[in-house]
């Protein structure tokens, strides 16, 4: 059988609480899964940046469900197509939020002008290449997805 | 230590930062960081050439501290080396628009000097 189809999909979950503290061990959890999975530094990179924005605006501004019930990971590496992609799903039980739909601060044209606040929101819409967002289950689940070709396709 | 500095005249000053400036990284370094950045009439030279990550919450702390500066007489520029993935998201989110970033150092220092 032939090693890239029994291969093809990866995935993993993890549980972490809507804690600072937690952040650095999801990103650690889903970088290593991605290494071991052949994803290449850069395209971790931008996943880490996604991850880390997704997750500190369930923190920052999350009620009391979001921040009380367990936020849900789920990493997939899909290495079936020419097109290789690596996903996260960040589920949070906080009231709907739609980052895919959120309008986007304008952007400042001096420091004066310039107000904290709104840059996570375009990072992670620069950051992946697909972005997707739904409502399930009283649950908030945001996906972003890298894709990238791999070396070994080039070449043939 | 992942914050650390270094005068090189009565104005001039240079703020090294390193590891994750993510919201633990960020909150670690923020009170010294403030300190640090914000006196009055300082040029300061930010060499985020080891920073590892760059979280929006790390650009916040950036952009405070600039604006604070500048408020003050001063000026702050952007010290990233060969560091592709911080200065990629420094031009993502248009702060190399907002505080001059560069790549080599003596580019840096006469930037913030002038």
């Amino acid at each position: 059988m032939n090693r890239v189809g029994q291969d093809a999909l990866q995935t993993a979950v993890l549980e972490i609480r809507a804690a600072v503290k937690d952040v650095r061990v999801a990103s650690d959890w889903m970088t290593r899964f991605a290494a071991q999975h052949a994803v290449p530094e850069s395209q971790i990179n931008r996943l880490d940046l996604c991850l880390n924005e997704a997750l500190a605006n369930v923190i920052s501004y999350g009620n009391a469900a979001a921040l009380s019930e367990p936020v849900v990971l789920h990493v997939a590496v899909n290495a079936r197509q020419d097109l290789r992609e690596a996903a996260v799903t960040v589920s949070d039980a906080g009231v709907e939020f739609d980052m895919t739909r959120a309008p986007i601060n304008e952007r400042p044209h001096s420091l004066d002008e310039a107000k904290p606040g709104g840059l996570g929101l375009l990072m992670i819409r620069r950051f992946s290449d697909v972005l997707t967002y739904r409502r399930h289950n009283s649950r908030n689940e945001l996906t972003f997805s890298v894709q990238w070709v791999s070396a070994s396709d080039q070449a043939s | 230590m992942p914050i650390e500095f270094e005068d090189s005249s009565d104005t001039l000053r240079t703020i090294r930062i390193s590891g994750r400036l993510d919201l633990a990284g960020t909150d670690e370094i923020a009170t010294k960081f403030a300190a640090l950045a914000t006196a009055k009439d300082r040029r300061v030279i930010v060499d985020l050439t080891g920073v590892s990550f760059l979280a929006s919450i790390g650009i916040r702390s950036i952009i405070t501290n600039a604006k604070s500066l500048q408020q003050r007489g001063g000026r702050m520029v952007l010290f990233v080396g060969s560091n592709e993935p911080v200065a990629k998201t420094l031009e993502v989110t248009g702060i190399d628009s907002l505080i001059p970033l560069f790549s080599d150092l003596s580019a840096a220092e006469a930037a913030v000097a002038a």
